[in-house]
């Protein structure tokens, strides 16, 4: 028996009141919980899926541009020093920068002019199964390439070659097969042929060898500009170039439903924090008389205070723990309905649970820290009215 | 043992000041029981609160032991209220979630020292001084007026205080059971513990070693 003795008592004396204050709590918390695992899930994926919108880095060979002219005749740039990449070593690299784990795709291009026919074309050496992953809207009439000698036709370049799915060309020579034709993207992939890059390599006498690298990082929780430092550390030598626009609109995305979610939260647990404080504040005044007897009977201000303040550290941790425990089990529940549970790799984490109760507990306790200051200045002779 | 002097307290209301106490005395001696009577309004609970300490004077000097406690910090009119002085009330407030037992041992849930098996015997030998033997385990609202207020004395008890203050200790209470708690302080002030009792029954008053009547804020005789 101690000063937490008489706390304990009321809770369980007002049991109907404390139950449904619980219960408005843990609803809170349960949410929140829930809302916070939901949305780390649905933005992940979110992101993942934005991600096949294109890439956000590029890793090109560094150049230098010479802009030359002679007796008033502009000649246009002239590109000097330009050395293909390793396809290799550019993937070893960036495969094992600290933050490789936020890489979500990495598509090597070689670029290469080609006579098909007597008409030259633009080829580009790719790995289609990355492709498909980085650009997720590329619709195809007919199929992937999947011989070696399978190319895949951009929509004008088809159109100005006449090639349709299964049509046969050849490419400097050696005889290639369109097996799908790109419906119009409205870029620069509309006006190429795509090849296999084992194919391109060996075809244009650069095994081995890239033209450019494209990259498609995933950038919640880390700004874009620390995976291009990171990248620029580990492949000197190299133009990296990060396409902010297209990361502010997917940071973007993914941030407005964080953004959302965190506001959401905050009223939740706002007005969690209110009825917790009116709460309170209604059992200082009722219990007036009881704080007037122990302050009379000796109790200091703060041990009537710690008494107020135990409560809702009682509130907090019941209400943090099954909280938890119930947002748990909810947005396995949510993240099912979305058809997303596959998406989650949601584990209860004992941890985590415990630093949730030790953040609703001390919600609770600064929801409640005025009513128990407000019953810790009570003086016995104000009390004494009362008595 | 104990002395009020020169005692002053206004109250500030609606309908202006009122002096309620204009120069209270009182000396309580040690093991002495002391009631104090008068009218109604005459000051007297006024005055057993500012001695309990639960009231602060405007004026006039509180002495304990030889200690001058006027003016004592809150610690240590804490530690006097916790250990040296007793007060019971009319309503013989208890808290009604706790058991007769625990209501006995509230002074120690804090400052006191740990519950121990030696301090239940203690408030259960107390319970049994007031007549509650057996009734320990049960809550407040199960006992009648006159066994809440026997707790209310127990609870004074159990911390061995030197003074016990009491308003109208018997006011709320039937005949029979205000003959009873009589009784109990006359007992108790037989094993030496000094009493200060505020009462309108000039019959209960008559039962202590000295009686003095309050008017107009002051200590009559």
């Amino acid at each position: 028996m101690n000063i937490l003795t008489i706390p304990l008592r009321n809770t369980r004396r007002k049991w109907v009141k404390t139950l449904l204050l619980l219960l408005v709590f843990t609803l809170g918390v349960t949410s929140i919980v829930s809302l916070n695992y939901v949305s780390s899930v649905v933005g992940g994926s979110l992101e993942k899926k934005l991600s096949a919108y294109g890439a956000n880095i590029l890793i090109m060979p560094k150049s230098e541009k010479l802009t030359v002219s002679y007796g008033g005749f502009a000649l246009g740039d002239m590109a000097l020093g330009v050395h293909d990449l390793g396809e290799a070593e550019v993937a070893d690299r960036v495969a094992h920068i600290n933050l490789k784990e936020r890489i979500a795709v990495v598509a090597p291009k070689l670029v290469t002019m080609a006579k098909a026919g007597d008409t030259a074309v633009g080829v580009v050496g790719v790995r289609f199964d990355r492709e498909k992953v980085l650009k997720g809207y590329w619709a195809v009439d007919g199929a992937f390439p999947t011989a070696d000698n399978g190319v895949l036709a951009g929509a004008k370049a088809a159109a100005s070659l006449g090639l349709a799915p299964g049509s046969e060309l050849t490419l400097n020579g050696t005889p290639v097969r369109v097996a799908g034709v790109l419906k119009s993207t409205g870029s620069d992939d509309d006006s190429v042929l795509f090849a296999g890059m084992d194919f391109a390599q060996a075809h244009f006498g650069k095994p081995g060898r890239v033209s450019f690298v494209e990259v498609a990082a995933l950038c919640a929780g880390c700004p874009i500009d620390e995976i291009v430092a990171e990248l620029r550390t580990a492949l000197p030598g190299t133009d990296i170039q990060a396409l902010q626009s297209i990361v502010k609109q997917r940071m973007y995305s993914v941030d407005f439903v964080k953004r959302l979610i965190l506001t959401v939260s905050v009223v939740i647990l706002f007005i969690a924090c209110c009825m917790v404080g009116v709460t309170m504040l209604a059992s200082v005044n009722e219990r007036i008389k009881e704080i007037g007897l122990m302050r009379s009977l000796g109790f200091s201000r703060g041990g009537v205070f710690a008494i107020f303040c135990f409560e809702a550290v009682l509130i907090g941790l019941v209400a943090g723990a099954a909280g938890y425990a119930g947002g748990y089990a909810l947005s396995l529940k949510v993240l099912a309905l979305l058809d997303m549970a596959a998406d989650a790799a949601l584990t209860f984490n004992p941890a985590h649970m415990a630093l949730t109760g030790l953040f609703i507990v001390t919600v609770s306790v600064l929801s409640a820290f005025l009513p128990a200051w407000k019953a810790a200045s009570v003086e016995p002779s104000e009390a004494l009215i009362a008595l | 043992m104990f002395e009020a002097k020169n005692i002053t307290k206004t109250f500030n209301g609606e309908g202006g000041e009122t002096v309620v106490l204009n120069g209270a005395d009182l000396l309580v001696d040690s093991g002495r029981f002391v009631s104090i009577v008068g009218r109604s309004g005459s000051g007297k609970t006024t005055f057993l609160n500012i001695m309990s300490t639960l009231l602060a004077p405007d004026s006039g000097q509180l002495v304990y032991r030889g200690e001058d406690i006027t003016h004592a910090s809150r610690a240590r009119l804490n530690e006097l209220r916790r250990r040296d002085f007793a007060v019971i009330f009319q309503f013989h407030h208890l808290l009604p979630y706790l058991t007769a037992r625990e209501n006995v041992l509230l002074p120690y849930m804090q400052g006191l020292g740990p519950v121990t098996a030696e301090v239940r015997k203690r408030a259960d030998a107390c319970l049994d001084r007031v007549g509650l033997s057996g009734k320990g385990g049960k809550l407040p609202g199960h006992l009648s007026g006159g066994e809440q207020q026997r707790v209310a004395i127990a609870r004074a008890l159990v911390k061995e205080s030197a003074i016990l203050f009491a308003d109208e200790p018997t006011g709320n209470l039937d005949k029979a059971t205000g003959e009873a708690i009589m009784q109990l302080l006359a007992d108790l002030k037989e094993d030496g513990l000094s009493i200060v009792m505020v009462t309108h029954d000039n019959e209960y008053a008559a039962r202590a070693d000295c009686t003095v009547s309050m008017a107009e804020g002051r200590v009559a005789a």
